[in-house]
């Protein structure tokens, strides 16, 4: 289990309270034959996570996903997927699995 | 990032003729399992507590027996789906109270727009609409049939 896990749930968690509070998504999901019927225990679920997070984590986190939507991205091939710049070489971690700030867009990264 | 065409995301080793598990997160687990041998998913454990989380929000089940968990997640590297079929049924607390018998799990990276995530699993959506076209995926008995079904209906 990764040593990040609530922050990564909470990424997830939050990606899925904002394709529900869109009406657009909220709509075409319900036409496809989906009920929502619980958003209440997500908002519950992403305050105690949240809680729970490193301050030194959960800070960055909050004001990227404010300013862009999203406060953590996964790294692909060395390039941040939140602005696409190419992240330096000395950047990398040692060990998969970790995390660290991107210089340019402020986004957490998370290296698969 | 798109999520291309369902028929190209969509292979042989994706496909469970007979999930092993009757219950619904067991079952879900067999199919992320699945995802993560074939390269689409990093940490498996993490994205099976998204989707248990997607089903807190409100079921997945959609009804006649069939169900569309999916999920957007930074554990998600390509877009992936999953087809599974259970003779005996799932209970997924579908609105109709019927067991589940064919599940379409569609994973997006969390690169993916909302909107974009949610077209495609309206695409998945039309594969298990028609009562003709789930007849046929239950009765399908090669990787070839299922894949048929799926390209006609996405035609």
């Amino acid at each position: 289990m990764s040593r990040h896990a609530d922050l990564l749930e909470l990424q997830d968690l939050d990606l899925l309270l904002r394709m529900l509070g869109r009406d657009t998504c909220r709509t075409r999901l319900r036409r496809v034959g989906f009920s929502f019927d619980g958003p209440e225990r997500l908002a519950r679920r992403r305050e105690r996570l949240a809680a729970r997070i490193e301050p030194r984590w959960i800070g960055p986190y909050e004001r990227a996903a404010g300013r862009y939507g999203r406060g953590l991205v996964a790294v692909r091939d060395r390039v941040c997927t939140g602005c696409y710049i190419t992240l330096p070489t000395s950047s990398t971690p040692e060990t998969h699995d970790a995390l660290t700030l991107c210089e340019s867009c402020g986004r957490i990264l998370y290296w698969r | 990032m798109s999520t291309g065409s369902i028929s190209t995301v969509f292979d042989t080793s994706l496909f469970i003729p007979e999930l092993r598990y009757g219950r619904l997160e067991p079952a879900l687990g067999e199919m992320v399992t699945r995802a993560a041998r074939a390269g689409c998913v990093s940490a498996h454990r993490l994205l099976r507590g998204t989707l248990a989380t997607r089903e807190r929000a409100g079921s997945t089940g959609i009804g006649k027996g069939a169900a569309l968990p999916h999920a957007r997640s930074v554990h998600v590297l390509e877009p992936c789906i999953v087809f599974a079929r259970s003779k005996r049924g799932i209970e997924w607390d579908a609105p109709d109270g019927d067991p589940v018998r064919l599940v379409l799990l569609m994973l997006s990276p969390a690169e993916l727009t909302a909107e974009m995530h949610v077209e495609w699993v309206a695409r998945g959506a039309a594969v298990l609409r028609l009562q003709r076209q789930r007849q046929r995926l239950l009765d399908a008995g090669t990787f070839d049939a299922v894949a048929a079904v799926f390209g006609e209906a996405l035609a």
